[in-house]
């Protein structure tokens, strides 16, 4: 192989607390560590996955990467430049090449504005299309969307959840972005259109040379879509990997009970299927050592007492837990 | 063996009537529940399978809806000719149902325990203090841990999988004949959904009851259902045992849905898709409802709206590929997984 | 909470500070001396100049106010300037009658309208809901002592039923209570009705009857339960102007109370009645708003489900 490909986006150790208002008058400082101390890369051109249940983070993390809630430490390098401290200027500059298309087409699209207002609107912010070209370039975004120019003078409320999601997409391709984060951006889509939108993705991914952060909780979605696989709980990162790795073996204990979990339609495929016992801990009061360890079937004192790092076990798959290798 | 028919729904119509004009949500439904058995009610959004759940137990909103057609028939009785007073006795009852959201279906300011022993003070007649044991006891059976405790708690105490879980203690607490579990797991996570489904089929084991599943997800009926009724448009396009289905589908659309769901233990380069959308229930098309999206459509499928045909014991299906009458070129029969 | 109740009671300071300079400085700017109202009618200028140096008006007014405040840290009120009685047993005196009238509206503000608000949110756009709807328009809309007057008019003067003025027996108190209480009603009617029109909508209502409960059990136990949540933090602020209510219904209907105290001395420019009394009615208001809230957060506590 080749030297190593610069990543495209880096994040280092990143960090979104949640302070909350403080209740009684002498107690302690509740605290909700909603993503703590995630560190990953994405290459170019490749779609690195989060998935993980409510609560893990996975949204969160999006969301700090883009400043949409301001990280609490960490590092956000884009194209090398680091975005965490960047000023209102320098941070506007770079969402050119970052976007992000959201989860409910319903709510994330101004309802008094046409599409064509709401194209033009993410052009002029970022400049890059002279006015004389930008008409040309809202049918060609139309186009690659596969939606008709004649709905650029529509309303969202005349639009279906499916073709919404594609105007979601158009408006993110406005601004001809490197990476687009895609947060759950298929989940509330029928099966049939959501299949519709996830050809339409890997297409774009194609055409245009884009990297994608996709962030789902479906595992059979993100097996389809993704080149890598971060498994995230309570605000870690437990597993990562490329997919064929991730899914022919999968060491983390939740990871495991994750995909067992999933209603399989092939008799064939179905395993053993692992039921955690209990529910997800509580944010605001995580275990101690392994955040896991409450709910794994593996657990041992040192679980309880130390927190596993993130470490390789294969040059494209990471673990954090302390017994992965014996675990397989 | 011969099974012994529980309920039997025929000819169901719910329609919902507005300014925009009148929605047919459900338009002629027809299936059967075995004792024992487990129905899966599968669709995409706007099918009508959930209309068709509300609509055995008459919980319709109307206005606007209104049942202008049917009937459901529980051991023999029909349900939409009953009086108030009879229906009531019938839910919750010898019908059970649950919802999908457990976050807004369970009272905000009553605690968990007294809305178990509502019911149950009302169906069976028990003392306060009976029924308020009882309750426990059912908060036990669904895998609670300190039952006592948590009957005394509020819903915002607890969390979704548990909540779930209270929902089904309370459905199941009088021992219904018939459970209707309207997208239980849809708002609860995978490893949450696995706990709730094996919680079901345990009970359903230990009490004996018929359960219809309604989803829009594939997988689950898959692993729980031991026939599936497939809707589209508010009819059903096709019903059929489990294994036949996924083996065989009948109906375009059914191979459709299934050909267009990522395959969780295998590569694809492209997710088959069924272009086009579902039609309005305010403007059906004359003719197939699925004609317009389907690969195989004929001119009779647009002109004609097909019956459901028995096609097999066990196997019906709404297309006209399975009549005599069919001219078209290709027959699905060839080109299915 | 405990924070949240001390950082509302330390507000007192700047409401009492707040209130009795506003007070103060609005009854400077009113037209009319006190001492000459006082010395009446064919007084000579002497004895109104003796009359003002006595009761301390020739002082320059930062000195008047700040002299009122201090006396007030040490619990003085002042003396009226009418009739050189103390400030606080005025108060003392009037207050519970005022409270008593304040008692029974909210009574009637409750009943009246929760009765109506549940007729309407039973049977929505029937006659019966649009005629009560109609007449807790007319509760709002029209003023209290107009009210307050027609009433007397039609049930004392007319009817007979009840007494014009006064207040020493039970039915002395119907009157002004009903008056004093229908606005309140008529608020509380169209609140309840539209909040039980929501929650009867809620997801946790079908649960209900798909568990078989009798119409009125889901009515009673499930959804007003829920519904009353938003009437009572309604009810609790309508409990502020109708302190400010009682000024004129108490003057309409001769009733010795609180309201009645201070408009007598606005007249008569007795301005440290007037303050005491409006520094008093604003500390009520303040506690009863403090209350509310307190309520309003423990319900809210069971809303939050997310």
């Amino acid at each position: 192989m080749t030297t190593k490909q610069q990543p495209l986006l880096e994040v280092n150790n990143l960090k979104q607390h949640f302070f909350l208002k403080k209740e009684k008058l002498f107690g302690p400082q509740q605290v909700v560590k909603a993503v703590d101390g995630v560190s990953f890369d994405i290459l170019p051109g490749e779609t690195l996955s989060i998935v993980g249940e409510s609560g893990c983070g996975k949204s969160t993390t999006g969301r700090s990467i883009l400043r949409l809630d301001e990280p609490t430490a960490g590092e956000v390098l884009l194209f090398g430049k680091n975005l965490v401290n960047m000023n209102k200027k320098e941070l506007r500059a770079a969402r050119k090449d970052i976007q992000i298309i959201f989860q409910d087409p319903y709510a994330s699209l101004n309802p008094r504005r046409t599409i064509r207002k709401m194209l033009m609107e993410a052009m002029s912010i970022q400049k890059i299309v002279p006015p004389e070209q930008q008409e040309a370039r809202m049918i060609e975004l139309m186009s690659l969307v596969g939606l008709r120019p004649e709905y650029l003078e529509r309303y969202p409320h005349e639009f279906s959840g499916g073709q919404r999601q594609r105007i979601g997409i158009a408006r993110a391709l406005a601004v001809n972005p490197k990476i687009i984060i895609c947060d759950e951006s298929v989940s509330a889509l029928d099966v049939s259109i959501q299949a519709q939108i996830l050809n339409l993705l890997k297409q774009l991914q194609k055409d245009l040379d884009l990297t994608f952060l996709f962030i789902s909780h479906d595992l059979s979605v993100v097996r389809h879509i993704s080149d890598r696989i971060m498994v995230m709980y309570l605000g870690k990162v437990v597993e990562i990997a490329d997919k064929h790795s991730l899914f022919s073996q999968p060491h983390h204990p939740y990871t495991k009970a994750l995909f067992s979990s999933i209603p399989v339609i092939d008799k064939h495929h179905r395993k053993e299927r692992i039921i955690l016992k209990g529910d997800l801990p509580s944010p605001l009061n995580p275990p101690t050592g392994c955040s896991f360890h409450t709910r794994c079937p593996f657990a041992t004192d040192k679980c309880k007492a130390e927190v596993p790092a993130l470490r390789e076990i294969s040059a494209t798959h990471k673990v954090a837990c302390h017994f992965a290798e014996n675990l397989v | 063996m011969k099974q012994e028919t529980v309920l039997e729904v025929k000819d169901l119509q719910t329609y919902f009537y507005s300014s925009e004009g009148v929605a047919k949500a459900v338009d002629g439904v027809s299936f059967t529940l075995q004792k024992g058995e487990t129905l899966g009610i599968v669709g995409e959004s706007g099918c009508g399978k959930s209309m068709t759940s509300l609509s055995l137990l008459r919980l319709v909103p109307s206005p606007p809806g209104k049942i202008i057609n049917g009937e459901i028939l529980l051991n023999n009785t029909d349900i939409l000719k009953l009086s108030d007073e009879e229906l009531r006795k019938i839910r919750g009852n010898k019908i059970s149902m649950i919802f999908q959201e457990p976050m807004t279906s369970l009272n905000p300011v009553l605690s968990v325990g007294e809305q178990i022993a509502e019911s149950i003070r009302l169906h069976q007649g028990l003392s306060r203090k009976e029924a308020w044991q009882k309750a426990v006891d059912m908060i036990r059976l669904v895998g609670i841990p300190a039952p006592e405790k948590r009957a005394k708690q509020e819903p915002y105490q607890l969390s979704g999988g548990m909540r779930q879980r209270i929902m089904i203690a309370m459905a199941l607490a009088c021992t219904p004949d018939v459970l209707i579990a309207d997208e239980p797991t849809t708002a609860l996570d995978v490893t949450i959904q696995a706990q709730i489904i094996d919680i079901i089929q345990n009970l359903q084991k230990q009490l004996g009851m018929s359960i219809i599943f309604i989803t829009h997800d594939l997988g689950v009926v898959a692993e729980i259902c031991d026939k599936i009724a497939v809707m589209y448009a508010g009819q059903v396009v096709e019903e059929g045992t489990t294994e036949s289905l996924f083996e065989k589908p009948l109906h375009p659309y059914t191979n459709g849905l299934i050909q267009s769901l990522p395959k969780l233990y295998e590569d694809q380069e492209e997710l088959s898709t069924i272009h086009g959308t579902v039609p309005s229930p305010y403007n059906y098309p004359i003719g197939c409802r699925y004609a317009e999206r389907c690969p195989f459509a004929t001119d009779l499928c647009r002109e004609k709206q097909p019956e459901l045909l028995t096609v097999e014991p066990e196997k019906k299906v709404r297309c006209w590929m399975y009549s005599n009458k069919w001219q078209g070129e290709t027959h699905m029969k060839e080109m299915t997984v | 909470m405990t924070l949240f109740i001390l950082k509302r009671l330390a507000q007192i300071i700047p409401v009492t500070l707040g209130v009795t300079l506003v007070v103060f400085l609005i009854m400077q700017m009113i037209p009319g001396d006190p001492a000459i109202i006082l010395a009446g009618e064919g007084a000579s200028q002497e004895t109104v100049a003796e009359l003002r140096e006595n009761l301390g008006l020739n002082k320059p007014l930062a000195v008047q106010y700040t002299d009122y405040i201090k006396n007030l840290l040490q619990g003085d009120m002042g003396n009226s300037l009418k009739n050189n009685q103390p400030v606080f047993e005025e108060i003392t005196a009037r207050l519970p009658i005022t409270i008593e009238l304040a008692f029974y509206s909210i009574l009637i503000t409750i009943v009246l309208g929760l009765i109506a608000g549940i007729i309407s949110a039973i049977r929505p756009y029937s006659f019966m809901d649009v005629g009560l709807m109609v007449v807790a328009l007319l509760g709002i809309s029209l003023p209290s002592f107009w009210l307050g007057i027609l009433l007397m008019y039609v049930f004392s003067v007319q009817l007979h039923w009840l007494p014009v003025a006064g207040w020493d027996s039970a039915k002395h108190i119907i009157l002004p209570a009903v008056t004093l209480g229908a606005g309140g009603a008529a608020i509380v009617a169209r609140m309840t009705r539209s909040s039980m029109l929501e929650v009867v909508n809620q997801d946790y209502i079908r649960t209900a009857k798909a568990k078989g409960l009798k119409g009125y059990i889901i009515i009673l136990k499930h959804a007003l339960r829920n519904a009353l949540i938003p009437v009572i933090t309604v009810v609790g602020l309508q409990f502020g102007s109708l302190l400010g209510g009682t000024v004129l219904v108490e003057s309409v209907f001769a009733v010795n109370g609180l309201g009645r105290m201070i408009v007598d001395a606005i007249r008569t420019r007795d301005i440290p009645v007037v303050q005491g009394g409006v520094l008093v009615a604003s500390l009520i208001f303040v506690f009863i708003n403090l209350f509310v809230d307190i309520m309003y957060r423990f319900f809210n506590k069971r809303m939050d489900l997310n």
